[in-house]
Parts: C-alpha cells; sequence; structure tokens
C-alpha cells in the first residue's frame, strides 16, 4: 500500500533552519514505519539520517514523534498511520541531523543516578539470595531499554534545565528497590535534589510513550514516597 | 505554550489550573472566620455576602473546579498507588470506588455538621 | 589431569563455583538504615501539596456546596448558621485544628502547582527563588492570618 510520509529534515551543513519532505513509499501494511524510512533512504534520499539497530522494538535506538506521539519506529505499524504519517525527532534533545538527537543530556541524567549495583558489604559464600518477591518488587523497572520515549515526552524536561528525567528516575528506582542493593540512601539524596523526583508533576506522558509498558508514573511516585516516609516498600 | 497543543495537555493544564480555585475558597473562608472573629454585626454583614446571586456563581464555577479537581486527583491516585490488602493488590477501578464512597462518608459527615439532620 | 589444566588455561570447578574450603558463615545482613536524616526542601514542599490535594479534594467540596450554594438557596435548616451556633463550634479547640487545616491546606496546594505552572506553562525560566517566595510565601501569609484570626474567635 502507498504510505507518504512527511519526515522533519535538519542538516545545519545544507540549510540553517530545519525543513519538512515528503516522501511517498510503497510498503506493506504490517510493515512498520522504520521499513518505511528505509525504503526513503535507500531508494530515494540517501541523505535522511537517522538511528536503528535491532529493528523490532528491544535496543531503542530508532524513538521517534511519529504523528505527534512518541513511539519506536519499528513498532508501529504502516496500516494504524497510513496514508499519511508525520515523523520527527524527539523533542526536549538537540537535533544533530533529521532524526538524530544528541543523547548526552538524556544519559547525564542516566548516569547521575549511579545506575549500577552498589554493595560494599562482604560478599556471601554464593550468590547474594533472592526471594521471588524481592525480585518482583523492582520487576517492572527493569524492562527499560533507554529509548528516551518517556524522558522526551515529558513537557518538564523540554522547559527545564537540570530535570533528570522519567527514564533516569526509572533506573535509579531498579536499584534502590532491589534487595540486594545498598546504595538507596546515596540515591534518593541525589533524587530529592530540585532536579530530581519532585519536578514530576504527574502529567502522565511517560507512561504512555513507554514502549515497554513500564508503570513509569508509578515508579517516579514511588521513589517519592521512599524519600518521604523515608524507608522502601 | 505545550500546553494548548493536544486535548490532553489542555486538560493537564485545566487540571493544574484549579488549584486557583481552591485558594480562592481558602479566601472565601478566611474573610468568613474574620467575620466571625470581629462580632455578629461583621459576621451576618459577611452571611449576606454569601446570600448574593453574584457570589452564588462564584461558588458554583469553584465547586465545579474542586470537583474536577477530585475527580482527577482520584484517577491520578488509583494510576500511581498500588493498593495492597496483605499479599492482596487491589485493582484500580475498586480503589477509584473506595475513594469515592470515602469521599461521600465524609461530605455526609460534614453535612451534619451543619444541618444535624 | 595437570597438563590438560595447563593446556586450557582453566581453573578447577571448585574455584570457579565458590565452593568453600572449609566452614563458613555468610555475613550477617544489615538492617537498612535510615534513609535520610533531613528531608530535601523540594520534598516538605511536595509533600504539604500533596497533603492539600487530599484535602482539597474530600473536604473542600461539601463546603463549598453549603456554604456557597446551600445555604443562599435556603437548603439549611434556620439557624445553621446563625451566630451563636457557628460561634460556639468554633470556640472549640479541635474546631480551630479543622478549620485551620481546611483554610491553609489548600493554600499549599495551590502555592506548589503555581509556582511550575508559571516556570513550565507561562515559560517563565529564570527568577526560580522569587516565584518560590511569592508562592509558599504567600501560603505561609495565609497561614499567619488564619492562626491569628482561629485565635482571635
Amino acid at each position: 500500500m502507498e504510505l507518504t510520509l512527511r519526515i522533519r529534515r535538519y542538516n545545519p551543513e545544507v540549510r540553517e533552519d530545519p525543513w519538512w519532505d515528503e516522501f511517498t513509499v510503497d510498503v506493506e501494511p504490517w510493515d512498520h514505519v522504520l521499513e518505511a524510512l528505509h525504503e526513503v533512504k535507500w531508494r530515494q534520499d540517501g541523505t535522511l539520517a537517522l538511528r536503528r539497530s535491532c529493528a523490532h522494538g528491544i535496543c531503542g535506538s530508532d524513538a521517534m514523534v511519529i504523528n505527534g506521539r512518541n513511539d519506536l519506529a519499528c513498532r508501529v505499524l504502516v496500516k494504524d498511520v497510513a496514508p499519511k504519517v508525520t515523523v520527527e525527532p524527539i523533542r526536549g534533545l538537540r537535533v544533530l541531523k533529521d532524526l538524530i538527537v544528541d543523547m548526552d543530556a538524556f544519559f547525564d541524567g542516566y548516569k547521575r543516578m549511579l545506575p549500577y549495583l552498589i554493595n560494599d558489604e562482604e560478599p556471601p559464600v554464593r550468590e547474594r539470595l533472592q526471594s521471588q518477591e524481592e525480585r518482583e518488587r523492582f520487576d517492572d523497572t527493569t524492562k527499560c531499554i533507554l529509548c528516551a520515549a518517556c524522558t522526551t515526552s515529558c513537557p518538564i524536561f523540554w522547559g527545564d534545565e537540570g530535570y533528570v528525567g522519567p527514564a533516569a528516575i526509572v533506573n535509579a528506582h531498579r536499584f534502590i528497590f532491589d534487595s540486594r542493593d545498598r546504595g538507596a540512601r546515596q540515591r534518593l539524596q541525589i533524587l530529592g535534589e530540585k532536579t530530581g523526583v519532585f519536578r514530576c508533576r504527574t502529567t502522565f506522558n511517560c507512561t504512555e510513550a513507554c514502549p515497554r509498558g513500564i508503570k513509569v508514573t508509578q515508579a517516579i511516585q514511588e521513589v517519592k514516597r521512599a524519600i518521604m516516609f523515608d524507608r522502601l516498600g | 505554550m505545550w500546553w494548548l497543543r493536544t486535548r490532553a495537555y489542555r486538560r493537564f493544564a485545566a487540571r493544574e489550573a484549579t488549584s486557583l480555585f481552591a485558594a480562592a475558597f481558602s479566601l472565601i473562608l478566611l474573610l468568613f472566620l474574620f467575620g466571625l472573629s470581629r462580632g455578629r454585626q461583621a459576621y451576618e454583614g459577611f452571611l449576606r455576602w454569601l446570600e448574593r446571586p453574584g457570589t452564588v456563581v462564584l461558588c458554583a464555577v469553584v465547586l465545579a473546579a474542586i470537583l474536577y479537581h477530585a475527580g482527577t486527583w482520584f484517577r491520578l491516585t488509583s494510576h500511581i498507588l498500588v493498593v495492597r490488602l496483605g499479599r492482596l493488590v487491589v485493582p484500580r477501578k475498586v480503589v477509584i470506588s473506595g475513594l469515592v464512597a470515602l469521599w461521600l462518608l465524609v461530605s455526609g459527615l460534614v453535612l451534619q455538621l451543619y444541618a444535624r439532620f | 589431569m595437570q597438563e590438560r589444566r595447563k593446556e586450557t588455561g582453566g581453573i578447577s570447578l571448585d574455584d570457579a563455583l565458590g565452593a568453600s574450603e572449609k566452614w563458613d558463615f555468610e555475613p550477617k545482613k544489615k538492617k537498612p538504615e535510615l534513609y535520610l536524616t533531613i528531608p530535601p526542601k523540594e520534598l516538605v514542599f511536595w509533600a504539604l501539596f500533596s497533603a492539600g490535594g487530599m484535602v482539597t479534594a474530600f473536604l473542600i467540596p461539601i463546603h463549598v456546596a453549603i456554604l456557597g450554594i446551600a445555604f443562599a438557596a435556603g437548603w439549611l435548616p434556620d439557624d445553621a448558621l446563625s451566630y451563636e451556633r457557628v460561634l460556639d463550634f468554633a470556640r472549640h479547640p479541635l474546631a480551630k485544628i479543622y478549620l485551620g487545616i481546611l483554610v491553609v491546606m489548600p493554600l499549599y496546594h495551590w502555592a506548589h502547582r503555581f509556582r511550575y505552572a508559571v516556570h513550565h506553562q507561562l515559560g517563565v525560566h529564570g527568577w526560580k527563588r522569587l516565584v518560590a517566595t511569592f508562592c509558599y510565601g504567600t501560603a505561609t501569609l495565609g497561614t499567619a492570618l488564619t492562626v491569628w484570626i482561629l485565635l482571635r474567635i
């Protein structure tokens, strides 16, 4: 079937301002928008720049604004957006070229959360044991693929320099509520600051944007409550 | 203005704006209490202000805003709060029903306070 | 056996699995400590906002309905809001606490929401201290006024 893509282009080496381009491709209804973008790049305009890797919704490379909503290009079916689809780069991050953005600001927030297991106790003889309930406690937030769909759909992140963003908080949650971790105090202290979790205004865009179905706002709320009641769980 | 762009964003802005009406009613309550503290004449003067049609219209608008706040607040709470009874997780719709039931109970108690039914 | 191990450069299965050579104790499980001792400023503001939101949602609607509409419409008993009856009620210390909460909590709820609406929706990105002081300051002023008035009743 025919699909018209309206793509937001930007190339500072060619033109100062961004512009829109339209392409019409012939794809199957069960193809994804990513396949349509490939049709454009491989057969019509080789200068189209985009990030993609696994092409099946798990690496998180191709997060884009498709018809005004954040999603992974390899997850949106052509039949759901045909006959016309608008594709733009994700918001709130500096556009480098076409659909590629500078992810540094996103990863900076992520790194500030100390996203690794912190446990300086004497290691046990064998494994660190964890019950099924304890594992279940932080299961939701282990699903994050760092695609930035949530953070770049958050209006607070768009406007507020320094807000770490929902993804960072989700990844902090993953460790804070992990029973094997001992770094909760450090992370909660960082998150209690001005650029931290209290910036969230429960707009809910993040939960809607997450391609992994993580309950982002719920995770953020759990972190806020952990700070408030000074304990986990 | 990003919050004018979609219906969901506009609803979010409306939800945030309800706080203005909450503050407005706090002011009205404060004036009520101030009149009470000043004596019978001042208090009854305030009651007469309450009876004016303009005030009633204002309060109707405030009520609508606060009810919208309550509705969105309950809906939000059901999404982000996991209510557990021991190991049992309460489903979202039941949480909202519970909150509404609690709201009705509290309203009924306050009404009793005023009207002594 | 020795030669084979040298060839593959491997380690013994025992070493790989970390089996103990002797009787061993697992380290004592540490009790999780308190996470934060001084609540961060943002937490205080947010907690007040949250509590204010609860009060606004549960208590304010019925009060608006009664004071703002039912009274003017004549749906209340004649002496429901009489000076003596209300004064009698308001002089009780518990009543004062209740009235205080009723007036003050929505103010803090408004303060927090308004502060961030100014920054994120009106697009005012600077003046952070000023906006915050104005919002929470107004709420605090309202609290002080409320306390003063309630004490005079």
